[in-house]
């Protein structure tokens, strides 16, 4: 059964902010829940970052997810 | 005053064209960052390597796209373009423009970036290049609520959807790529303004075979206008051409002498399926042959029309040169209605089948042509509960990989061999 989406955003949240990597692709959190469709956990991820508990890191062809805190920004890594 | 010796960006200059160099040391009158871009590009043709970094977090409150980050690895050496974001802006369709809108646009970039800009990305969109990160929101603002005007896409979005002229100004145009656009377009605003797939997503629209967008070269959906009856000929019109009283090709090409116009030679000859001929002074051809090349219906527009039965083809899965090397799309779907009278059902089922799968299947930055292509165009059809058709070979035993499923097979995997073989010999 696929989780809510409360518990979906806290295991998205979860692997955030454990995986080695600070920046994931959406396809990185699909198996947080293997029960939801990736429509559904694009848009709970796409959520997070409204709510400020993810955030877009963006080359410009690719965009990927992360915690806030962890994610590189460039404009004070300088 | 150059700020910055260019000794090698000066060259640029010398040929008989314009050049951008010029215009970065125009516009650096005003905006004296544009000193810096033509510092930092200098130093990379003697160094031999970019001095961009490449991507960021930067952006609007809401979106997940249509702003590149962009900054210089020497912001000491570089500071006017320390920041230097690319912001993408939807184009208006078929790229119809006012001075008055061209006007303001510029004015506002003038006021909130370097007032450089490249029309058109090859998406499409309206491209504005140089600007700080604490400008933006305020440029988007004034974007939104001054000009009524949104934001493109970018990143792993579906990008700004783009269409031709169409039925505006295009008597070949098989359905409104306008009307097409402008619905998808606002019917995916979410999927163009915040990330969703694996990769870049892109639609085009184009109204005929002509493909004037090249929807067939670089979207991952093509929707190109065809016909599924004849091409209409004026008999009349054909004979004038062969008199010599209508220009060929709507009067293009003429400044040059070609001689008098040879209809065997110039339009018969060099079809690509050999289905025209004359039968006296009447050109006939067979439709069914035709592979709606346009060729004939280019040179001879006031005699040819394209059929009165009109749709669209959809192909899928075109890309630039990125990963591996460039591909079209491949058609997947000879003829579709397409019409707003359904608010265009039948493609919008057709994309949101693709993307189901594509999101699931797809790797991470991958297009939906290359997860096509890695899993073979057969079960690619069978995602799509297309069954396979003429139309989608290519070409006769190019491709040996056909996988049978046994319930395809009549008596399965385990029939009787002999049994068979007293029917069909070997």
């Amino acid at each position: 059964m696929a989780l809510s989406t409360e518990e979906l955003k806290n295991a998205i949240e979860e692997k955030a902010t454990t995986s080695p990597k600070p920046q994931l692709y959406i396809k990185d959190f699909y198996a947080c829940d293997p029960d939801s469709k990736p429509r559904v956990i694009k848009n709970v991820a796409n959520e997070m970052v409204r709510e400020g508990r993810l955030m877009f890191w963006s080359s410009g062809s690719t965009t990927m997810y992360g915690i806030p805190s962890r994610i590189q920004d460039e404009e004070v890594s300088e | 005053m150059a700020k910055h010796e260019t000794p090698l960006l000066d060259q640029l200059e010398s040929g008989p064209w314009p050049s951008f160099v010029t215009d970065l040391k125009r516009q650096a009158e005003k905006k004296p960052e544009c000193w810096d871009i033509l510092g930092v590009l200098e130093l990379s043709y003697k160094d031999r390597i970019t001095h961009w970094k490449h991507g960021g977090i930067v952006g609007v409150f809401g979106y997940g796209g249509g702003i590149v980050g962009r900054y210089v690895d020497l912001p000491k050496q570089f500071p006017g373009v320390e920041h230097f974001h690319t912001i993408r802006v939807a184009q208006p369709s078929s790229k119809y423009y006012s001075t008055s809108n061209l006007r303001q646009l510029m004015d506002l970039w003038e006021k909130h970036g370097s007032g450089m800009t490249n029309f058109h990305g090859s998406t499409g969109d309206i491209i504005l290049l140089g600007t700080r990160t604490e400008n933006l929101e305020p440029f988007f603002w004034d974007l939104t609520h001054d000009m009524e005007q949104d934001l493109g896409g970018s990143g792993s979005n579906l990008r700004t959807p783009a269409n031709c002229v169409g039925q505006s100004r295009c008597e070949w145009s098989c359905y409104d790529t306008e009307e097409a656009c402008y619905h998808l377009t606002m019917h995916y605003q979410d999927e163009i303004h915040r990330p969703a797939f694996p990769y870049k997503f892109k639609f085009k629209f184009s109204g005929c075979p002509n493909d004037c967008v090249a929807a067939i070269a670089r979207s991952d959906v093509s929707v190109i206008g065809t016909w599924r009856d004849e091409i209409r000929i004026d008999q009349a019109a054909v004979k004038e051409y062969v008199a010599g009283n209508y220009p060929p090709n709507g009067g293009a090409h003429a400044g040059k002498d070609w001689g008098p116009f040879d209809l065997q030679k110039e339009v018969i000859d060099i079809c690509p399926t050999e289905c025209m001929w004359m039968e006296g002074d009447e050109l006939k051809i067979d439709d069914t042959e035709c592979t709606r090349c346009m060729h004939c219906i280019n040179v001879m527009p006031r005699a040819l029309r394209p059929g009165a039965d009109q749709g669209a083809s959809i192909c899928v899965g075109a890309k630039a040169p990125i990963l591996d090397g460039a591909q079209f799309s491949t058609l997947i779907v000879p003829f579709m209605k397409v019409s707003k009278d359904n608010e265009f059902e039948e493609l919008i089922e057709f994309i949101e089948t693709i993307w189901d799968w594509w999101m699931e299947v797809g790797k991470n930055r991958e297009r939906v042509g290359e997860t096509m292509q890695r899993v073979g165009l057969p079960t690619f059809l069978q995602v799509m509960g297309i069954d396979p058709i003429p139309q989608h070979v290519k070409e006769p035993r190019s491709n040996p990989y056909v996988f049978w499923k046994e319930e395809e097979v009549p008596g399965g995997f385990e029939r009787d061999v002999v049994e068979f073989r007293a029917k069909h010999a070997a």
